[in-house]
């Protein structure tokens, strides 16, 4: 072998097969750079940077950078942070399920239900109708709709179903709740509505065939095959909701604290190591759930 | 017996089956022939319950079934795209109405996996229970299919063009199989195809479907050799048919039909008197291995097919152009009333 590559001049003779596969190489590391600069000057570095920034030394004034775990000991050790992850994750899991149970629905009607394909589209549309909107406005208007003296209020005053107002419905967690359900609903609705749109009807028909009932058929065909439609909305759901703060700071009279909540606080009073260790704590978790979302539902079995 | 008496069915403006009256037969092997958009799968799709007709009714043994929910029917659907599901294994393909369905389903699963293997060694797939569906050949699947009906013992069996999606040398192993399978359950198969060759070889009796009416029902050799109408015989893509005065020396009028290896071809001007003879182009001719086919093309525009038979050569040589008499013996003709 080596004495056939020392009699070889340096200009090799390749094959077309080896100059097509250079060829390709070499177009795919050219459609990868950008992606890859892009991330790791903007992702990376400051990912290191973060977790990196959360050892530093924190004064009431100014933080430098010699390194200590004190930032990490007082978040660990303080029941208010503790508090805010538990929060976060509640409001998380509630805010999952409610898009579930509220989007699945929807999600059914537009993908299954619907054949036409020009309206399947115009539904979609419609549901994103909300978006055209900035996503402020859309959070403020249930306070309106939410109030002492909003409309559900007093619709249920007037209907005599209730005599004095509910409280709950604003500055609570309850409109925290409602507000990202209303908003992240849609993320959750897309996904279904592709996975069930591309269920071959013959499938049902056969189902059908064999003797199954509707219920049967949707337990035993429709849910398992738009599992991983679930699955995509759910990590869309997960990681817009873990990050949260604008709804909970705007309609939950600062009931509500989210780990999002703590990071603009603790940046806003210049806590710069403070808001890198709660950055690192909610990147952790999103990470988590994301890998337990993948572990459930083998997207690449099913897409 | 299933039967349906003057049932139709209309999307809109199109009329897709106009009072069809049909009849299959306990324990048959029915083909139902048919053009493409000749409306067969609507008719299986009502017969199966996914639709219902305009009109008309649709009864088993003498129960109706028009207006009953698909699931109840219990009639069994072989998809001509298998429609299995694909998160299932095969086993679980298989035994999926076993399991599932409405009426009287199995809950002991040691019989679940026994009638689930009995099903798949009737169909020659033993052991591949375990598969997922994507991981099996085209004619595999094909089988699973068959064997997911089968398992449910359905009153009746209906094939939309099952063999449709099968490369043609599987076609012709499945043909044997089906029937084969058939004859041992004892089910009746209501199998609908496009192919008349396939209608022909598979069916104890084949009915052709064409207008949105069932046109004709009778065993292969009879439908071949007397088709009782125009249309009939056209489905049979053996018949040449054409109008009477076409002829120089009969005396007969209206449609008339005779067999493409019924007719001989002679010089221009010299085909025999006592045989019915008409003039034609000679267009081109196709070499089919065993036979010939050679299109003629009448003065009217009529076109002809002849078939000749390599082992016994029947016509002179031909040159693409020329004019020819083609005559065949006055027996062979049949004459068609009524129908265009």
């Amino acid at each position: 072998m080596s004495a056939f590559t020392t009699e070889t001049p340096s200009e090799i003779i390749h094959s077309p097969a080896e100059l097509r596969e250079k060829k390709d190489r070499r177009r795919a590391i050219s459609l990868l750079t950008p992606g890859l600069l892009w991330m790791v000057l903007f992702m990376v570095l400051p990912m290191g940077m973060v977790i990196y920034v959360s050892f530093w030394t924190q004064t009431t004034f100014s933080v430098n950078s010699t390194l200590t775990t004190a930032s990490w000991e007082r978040f660990l050790s303080s029941s208010t942070y503790l508090g805010a992850i538990w929060t976060t994750l509640r409001i998380w899991l509630i805010v999952l399920i409610a898009t579930i149970v509220v989007g699945y629905p929807v999600a059914l009607f537009i993908g299954l239900f619907v054949r036409n394909k020009t309206l399947q589209t115009a539904l979609l549309v419609a549901c994103v109708i909300p978006f055209w909107t900035s996503f402020l406005i859309r959070v403020i208007a249930w306070r309106p709709m939410l109030g002492t003296e909003g409309a559900i209020n007093v619709i249920l005053l007037k209907l005599g179903i209730i005599s004095e107002p509910l409280t709950f419905l604003l500055f609570s967690e309850f409109s925290v709740l409602v507000g990202m359900t209303q908003i992240y609903c849609v993320f959750m609705v897309g996904p279904i509505t592709f996975m069930l749109g591309r269920i071959d009807v013959s499938v049902i028909e056969a189902a059908r065939d064999l003797g199954a009932s509707f219920g049967t058929i949707f337990r035993r065909i429709i849910l398992p095959l738009s599992l991983p439609g679930v699955m995509v909305g759910s990590i869309f759901v997960s990681v817009m909701v873990l990050g949260e703060f604008a709804t909970a700071a705007s309609l939950s009279g600062r009931k509500v604290n989210l780990l999002g909540n703590i990071i603009v606080s603790q940046v806003g009073s210049l806590k710069w190591a403070f808001a890198a260790v709660a950055g690192v704590v909610l990147t952790i978790i999103i990470t988590a759930v994301i890998a337990l979302a993948l572990r459930l539902v083998d997207l690449r079995k099913e897409m | 017996m299933l039967t349906l008496s003057r049932v139709s069915r209309r999307y809109g403006e199109t009329i897709a089956l106009d009072g069809v009256d049909f009849v299959v037969p306990e324990n048959t092997y029915m083909s139902l022939l048919g053009a493409s958009g000749a409306g067969k799968t609507t008719l299986l799709r009502l017969i199966a319950g996914f639709e219902e007709p305009d009109q008309g009714e649709i009864s088993i043994n003498g129960e109706r079934i028009d207006g009953q929910p698909t699931h109840l029917r219990d009639i069994g659907f072989v998809f001509q795209n298998f429609a299995l599901f694909p998160h299932l294994t095969v086993a679980q393909n298989v035994a999926f109405g076993l399991r599932y369905r409405t009426n009287a389903p199995l809950t002991n699963e040691t019989e679940i996996k026994d009638r689930t293997e009995e099903a798949l060694e009737l169909v020659g797939l033993t052991g591949f229970g375990h598969r997922a569906v994507s991981a099996i050949s085209g004619g595999q699947r094909q089988r699973v299919a068959l064997a997911r009906t089968l398992i449910c013992e359905p009153r009746i069996v209906l094939l939309d063009e099952p063999l449709g999606a099968l490369d043609a040398n599987l076609r012709s192993r499945m043909c044997d199989e089906l029937k084969a399978i058939r004859e041992r359950l004892g089910v009746s198969f209501l199998h609908v195809t496009g192919s008349e060759t396939e209608a022909l070889t598979m069916g104890d009796k084949v009915a052709v479907l064409a207008n949105g009416r069932i046109m004709q029902t009778d065993a292969p050799d009879t439908l071949f050799s007397h088709p009782g109408n125009a249309d009939a015989a056209r489905h049979l893509n053996a018949w040449n048919i054409f109008d009477a005065s076409l002829c120089r020396t009969s005396a007969l009028d209206g449609m008339i039909a005779v067999r493409f290896d019924q007719m001989d071809v002679s010089a221009a001007g010299t085909g025999p008197a006592d045989r019915p003879t008409l003039a034609a182009k000679y267009l081109t001719g196709e070499f089919n291995g065993p036979t010939a086919l050679s299109f003629f093309r009448a003065d009217d525009g009529t076109l002809f097919q002849i078939v000749d038979h390599l082992s016994q050569p029947r016509l002179p040589d031909l040159v693409e152009g020329q004019r020819y008499d083609l005559h065949f013996p006055p027996q062979a003709l049949r004459q068609f009333h009524g129908a265009a």
